[in-house]
């Protein structure tokens, strides 16, 4: 508890003592009537009694004048509450890179519907999507603007669900379906430049800023490869890797045969490991939202910003006091002025 | 400054429209019991005896000069005796100043007297000093006294004390004197009802009492404002005198005391009346001199404004 002028305290005291010093040098001509024989009244009992009475309630008043002055000059004072405060911020990134072909949609739905729900609870975080088959499509790039976010999940999300429209154009103008390693790889690049290795901050976003975000993929894909991607899903990982971005994949068909390294699942789950991510296995589209959970606890990267002190006024109290002494004057008051 | 006579007198003479002057002064006359200005004899004249004074119709009627004889005529005293100490400062139960009506009062009956052809002398003071100015006629000499009165009452003089001016009554002044006494609303202690005793044995008393201030006024009428007392400097917030408890045992305590008062006077045999303004001076004078020349003093003689008169 401190007082931001704190100066006005000695000031409103002086104030308070020149008061009082003029009413007293003033009071000398007081107007009073002029009696004889004051003791016909002075001497009756009842006279004393009031007269004590009269003096007991004189010096509540004052006393209550005094508590007025005194919480009145406090409050103007302006009492202030200083608490150091270190804001957590939470600055994630997240892309999600969803594989559209025919097998996963029902993922997809899954994973954009939760990610719908969670779009509305991000606070400083960012989200962008992109969706891939034979080549990708950005739906949009990293935003922090939740409501448009939403809305272009939910468009996504029915769009999977009805598994038709125009949704998916652009999806196959590459030779083949599902080339993994090159949506991962958009994937990436659409993450901005860290700055740390091209050493000019970036226009935008302040490079040094983005160099403490946490960047994760959340990669849905089945890594049923058909046909000749131009870059490989290791070479996709790699680069992954050199952005500091985290690839969480999930597969919801891993139907590898064995546990040789060349099997599409293991491939997968190698390339994750490699950027740090983890890799999961759906049996159906309703354990996504718990699997989206899981991701979401191991990125908790939460940055502790530089402690802040907070100034809040805190006049309730002496104000409280002020309304209570103020009230009880003007109580005494009625009783003293007939 | 004014003359403070020529005040008291238009006061006089706007009262004698209502009441007829005359009549206050053969109250003042009768105040005597020697009536003196009056045909006593005739007798022969001798040598010696002024032309003037021989009744010629009776010389006619008779063969040989006579001569008309008068009582001589007695030229009595009048003393007024005038509190001026700081009580007299304070305000009466009009809201004038006492000592104001204390002037007027004293001022009515020096006129009274002047016209009567009596000398008028005044003895006032407070508690430190008591002044005698020995009886003069004239209304020159009353306008002195008028005045001396008025500036002898200050807020810084010291405070009343009437027994002081009687003991010097007794003290020092001789011969049977008309004293009227103008003070206020004190209540005689012992020592002082034993000088208004001895003071009435010698001398013939008029007792004119000036009404102090309602100490407990009235919601609404004036005298709206803290008091203090003028002979202890002690202060009586308003909220005090109109609180209602305190108003109904002031009231209580003023009944018994105004009893006590008028015990008293009875019981010494002095006429007493009260003033509580200037307005009420003439009525007080004329009814005070009708108690005095009834000698016994009934319980309640005249109601205030004296209906008799009229």
């Amino acid at each position: 508890m401190e007082l931001t002028y704190w100066w006005i305290l000695p000031l409103a005291v002086a104030a308070a003592a020149i008061g009082v010093l003029l009413h007293l040098r003033r009071r000398r001509p007081h107007h009073a009537r002029l009696i004889a024989h004051g003791d016909r009244l002075t001497d009756l009992p009842e006279y004393q009694r009031a007269l004590r009475n009269h003096r007991t309630r004189l010096a509540l008043a004052v006393v209550m004048g005094a508590v007025f002055l005194a919480a009145t000059a406090t409050a103007a004072a302006r009492p202030i509450h200083r608490t150091v405060e270190q804001p957590e911020v939470r600055n994630r990134d997240i892309v999600l890179c969803l594989d559209v072909s025919g097998s996963m949609t029902s993922t997809d739905a899954a994973i954009a519907t939760v990610f719908q729900r969670l779009a509305k609870e991000f606070d400083g975080e960012r989200i962008g999507m992109v969706i891939f088959d034979s080549s990708s499509v950005q739906l949009f790039p990293l935003t922090d603007d939740y409501d448009y976010a939403a809305e272009q999940l939910t468009q996504a999300k029915e769009a999977l669900e009805s598994g038709a429209g125009s949704f998916f154009d652009g999806t196959w103008n590459g030779e083949g379906s599902s080339l993994i390693g090159d949506g991962l790889a958009s994937c990436v690049q659409s993450f901005p430049d860290t700055g740390t290795d091209t050493g000019t901050p970036d226009a935008t976003g302040g490079a040094p800023q983005d160099t403490k975000r946490s960047r994760s993929v959340v990669l849905a894909t089945d890594n049923f490869l058909s046909g000749e991607p131009v870059v490989t899903l290791d070479e996709a990982a790699r680069m992954a890797a050199a952005k500091n971005v985290k690839v969480h994949a999930l597969n919801p068909g891993d139907m590898d045969y064995g546990a040789q390294a060349d099997q599409p699942g293991a491939q997968l789950r190698a390339a994750t490991e490699h950027t740090g991510g983890s890799y999961f296995t759906l049996d159906s589209p309703e354990s996504v939202p718990g699997i989206v959970q899981k991701v979401q606890e191991t990125e908790t990267n939460s940055y502790r910003a530089a402690p802040q002190s907070v100034i809040a006024d805190s006049p309730a109290w002496p104000l409280s006091i002020a309304l209570i002494a103020g009230t009880g004057m003007l109580v005494l008051g009625r009783r003293l002025e007939p | 400054m004014p003359s403070l006579l020529r005040r008291v007198k238009s006061k006089m003479f706007i009262f004698a429209h209502r009441r007829t002057l005359t009549l206050l002064d053969g109250e003042y006359g009768s105040v005597f019991k020697g009536r003196s200005l009056d045909f006593d004899e005739l007798r022969a004249y001798v040598l010696g005896d002024e032309v003037r004074d021989i009744d010629w119709k009776a010389t006619a009627r008779h063969g040989s000069p006579l001569v008309k004889r008068y009582v001589a005529v007695r030229r009595h005293s009048v003393l007024l005796l005038v509190d001026t100490g700081r009580n007299m400062a304070a305000q009466a139960l009009s809201g004038e100043t006492k000592k104001d009506i204390a002037v007027h009062a004293a001022g009515v009956l020096g006129y009274l007297a002047c016209r009567h052809g009596d000398d008028v002398g005044l003895l006032h003071g407070n508690a430190a000093v008591s002044r005698y100015v020995p009886p003069r006629g004239g209304e020159e000499h009353l306008e002195r006294l008028l005045r001396e009165v008025d500036s002898s009452v200050d807020l810084a003089g010291p405070p009343s004390s009437i027994a002081q001016q009687l003991d010097y009554v007794l003290r020092y002044l001789k011969g049977r004197l008309l004293i009227v006494a103008v003070a206020d609303e004190f209540l005689p202690d012992t020592h002082t009802e034993n000088l208004m005793r001895r003071l009435r044995a010698r001398h013939e008393v008029l007792w004119l009492s000036v009404r102090d201030a309602d100490l407990a006024p009235e919601r609404g009428r004036h005298g709206q404002a803290d008091s203090m007392d003028v002979g202890t400097g002690a202060g009586i917030p308003l909220p005090l005198a109109m609180d209602s408890a305190v108003r109904a045992a002031y009231t209580e305590s003023m009944t018994e005391r105004a009893r006590k008062r008028k015990d008293i006077f009875r019981r010494l045999g002095i006429a007493e009346e009260q003033a509580a303004g200037s307005e009420d001076v003439l009525t007080a004078v004329f009814t005070l001199l009708e108690k005095h020349r009834s000698g016994a003093l009934p319980a309640r003689s005249a109601p205030k404004g004296g209906t008799r008169a009229g």
